[in-house]
């Protein structure tokens, strides 16, 4: 790879051992994909929050990372953690689950990380514009800053993202390259348009093409729907950047003919909830995944005014972000006679195997980890369905 | 004996090798206190070289490899085929020197004490020699020529081979199998029809870096001389039935795809 004298002088550890290790991964993840150089990035945003998914290592590694001094360099912010910081109890975490949890937040502040910690930070606290090289992990947020908002990032894991935060730069590869950002094929959508038929399209390409660049022919998502779409195919394939013709910034750069098109409709749509739905009843019903943004929360307030919820063996969670929860006092009052409104923290990284088996939620990527990362038989259904369980 | 690979995470360690033959998740294949391997023959990575194809599953694997460091458990060094994100991230984090684009861990047994310099992508297998050798591949109306080894042959007693040997010094690969060729046969070819890069092979203490080639010839009738016992003309499906020199059905498949 090629170096410029002032990343020389860090590799040699001239800035510090953190600086010196810090360059050491990005440098190392640069030569896998096959980087030649390091590229300046305005932003990052971290995943690896929850002590659920990043455990005793993580937490020591954070840990050390703090005592030798690391500091980010750009603007950045986190992603959800394990629990509400004020509202855990609730969530029936336990005081020791709770004590690392804000041990781990409180390490990821002190390298000046802004905590608000949301999978949505493109909604406020972190807001990337067209163009801007970034250093995003958290697959969900990722693929929508790159392909609604032309930002550009690649897959970043927790470790390599702080690093690249801490350097200001990251490994020039893959997506930050004009010609990794074309379409690998065209996909003719054929969905009713619901935020929910959104879900279940990412959900079918992920399936019908694993990877690549989809160029989507047929919809018009609004921010709400690109944020699921991008989430859905991200857990049920790996795509990290896809095009809408018409809607996003880069659709229109690039040529699509000769492409592949794939036809998603009723039948694939049907296949990918068949795949969602392994249970017909739930303990805990999840909505937020990603975070509920101000709109969502006040669609939601609107249809339940007035409504009762007729279960108590059934707990409501409501996950969005501090800002958001904040902003919409309102609406809280409502949604709050039906179950907590929780900020920080969402169903995937929360340690709910502890407490549910059965978990329903209207989002296609949590209906993909429910059963992996939380073992829970999963309910994946439009809202409005959802509901319909309770009341 | 030295092989060049490519730097992942610096250092030097020295160590016995525990070797893993399939890809590797750090998370559920390796705890992250005690350094005991769930998977695989089991053992443990604590304090020494581990070799394993490549890393998958969990990104938390990282972490894993730094929770292994904490403890005072953590490999010497790691040495992949090829590096993915997980197991680099780890070992850069947690100071394990690792290299990777080693041709094949093949090479590698349990117990082998090997050195690694990190810093310059190298490794060293104490005690095993690097010898070079070319392997051809004769082949007529769809069918190879194979030759019978004696029992009193030094390298792969008893075993089926193409027609083998050592490659003297100031010899290309080429000119060697030439000569071999018509040594051990006494036909004469002319320029191969096809080429694979080396293939390793260990033999104790050898490491043959072999060089295959392939011959198509109309007409040949193999005169052996007294280096082999016995040959045959062989279907190619048949080679995986025979007690082989290791790597022959591979290289004679790799030969005929080119």
């Amino acid at each position: 790879m090629d170096f410029t004298r002032e990343e020389e002088a860090i590799l040699r550890g001239e800035e510090g051992e953190g600086k010196r290790k810090a360059m050491e991964l990005v440098t190392a993840l640069g030569k896998i994909y096959g980087a030649e150089d390091l590229i300046d990035i305005t932003s990052a945003h971290l995943s690896g929050a929850s002590y659920k998914t990043i455990g005793d290592g993580g937490l020591k590694y954070l840990e050390d990372m703090v005592a030798g001094g690391a500091m980010v360099s750009v603007p950045s912010t986190l992603n959800p953690v394990g629990m509400d910081r004020g509202r855990w109890a609730e969530m029936h975490i336990s005081p020791e689950f709770a004590e690392k949890q804000l041990r781990i937040i409180e390490l990821y502040g002190s390298m000046g990380i802004k905590t608000t910690c949301s999978c949505t930070p493109y909604t406020g606290a972190n807001v990337p514009t067209l163009g801007d090289h970034v250093a995003w992990a958290e697959s969900s947020a990722l693929s929508f800053v790159n392909s609604y908002i032309g930002a550009r990032t690649n897959r970043e894991g927790g470790p390599g993202a702080l690093a690249a935060a801490i350097l200001g730069k990251t490994a020039n590869y893959g997506l930050h390259l004009d010609e990794n950002r074309r379409p690998t094929v065209v996909i003719d959508a054929d969905i009713d348009g619901s935020v929910f038929s959104y879900s279940l399209l990412g959900q079918a390409v992920g399936m019908a093409i694993g990877g690549g660049v989809p160029y989507f022919k047929g919809i018009d998502p609004c921010v709400e729907e690109a944020k699921t779409l991008s989430a859905a195919m991200a857990a049920s394939g790996s795509v990290a950047l896809w095009h809408a013709e018409g809607v996003t910034p880069e659709a229109g750069n690039h040529d699509i003919s000769g492409l592949e098109v794939i036809h998603i409709g009723k039948d694939e749509l049907e296949a990918a909830y068949s795949k969602l739905n392994t249970v017909d009843d739930v303990q805990l019903i999840a909505l937020g995944c990603p975070h509920l943004t101000e709109k969502e929360m006040h669609d939601i307030a609107t249809f339940l005014k007035g409504k009762r919820k007729v279960r108590d063996d059934v707990e409501i969670w409501f996950c969005t972000s501090a800002e958001v929860r904040e902003r919409c006092p309102d609406d809280v009052r409502i949604m709050e006679e039906f179950g907590p409104v929780l900020a920080d923290t969402c169903m995937v990284v929360a340690p709910i195997e502890g407490t549910f088996e059965r978990t329903g939620t209207n989002s296609a990527k949590a209906g993909n980890y429910l059963p992996t990362l939380c073992s829970q038989k999963a309910m994946c259904r439009d809202f409005v369905k959802l509901m319909e369980v309770v009341m | 004996m030295i092989l060049k690979g490519r730097t992942i995470s610096g250092g030097k360690a020295k160590g016995e090798v525990v070797k893993i033959d399939e890809p590797l998740s750090f998370l559920g294949g390796v705890d992250g206190a005690t350094g005991e391997i769930r998977v695989g023959n089991g053992g443990n990575v604590a304090g020494r070289i581990l070799v394993f194809p490549k890393g998958k599953g969990s990104t938390v694997g990282s972490f894993v490899m730094y929770d292994l460091m904490v403890h005072g458990k953590a490999p010497a060094a790691v040495i992949n085929e090829s590096a993915e994100t997980i197991v680099a991230t780890g070992a850069v984090i947690s100071s394990i020197p690792m290299v990777d684009r080693i041709p094949t861990i093949d090479i590698f047994r349990d117990g082998d004490v090997v050195s690694v310099d990190a810093d310059e992508g190298v490794v060293e297998i104490e005690g095993v020699e690097l010898k070079e050798a070319v392997s051809s591949a004769i082949m007529m109306n769809d069918k190879v020529l194979m030759l019978k080894r004696p029992d009193s042959c030094r390298s792969f007693p008893g075993r089926w081979s193409l027609v083998a040997g050592k490659i003297e010094a100031g010899e290309t690969p080429v000119e060697a199998a030439r000569r071999e060729i018509f040594e051990e046969t006494s036909i004469d070819v002319g320029t191969p029809d096809a080429a694979l890069r080396p293939i390793y092979v260990r033999e104790d203490a050898v490491l043959w870096k072999v060089h295959p080639f392939l011959y198509r010839t109309n007409m040949a009738k193999p005169v052996i001389n007294d280096e082999n016992e016995g040959f045959q003309w062989a279907s190619v499906e048949d080679i995986g039935g025979m007690n082989t020199v290791p790597e022959t059905e591979y290289a004679v498949n790799e030969l005929l795809r080119k």
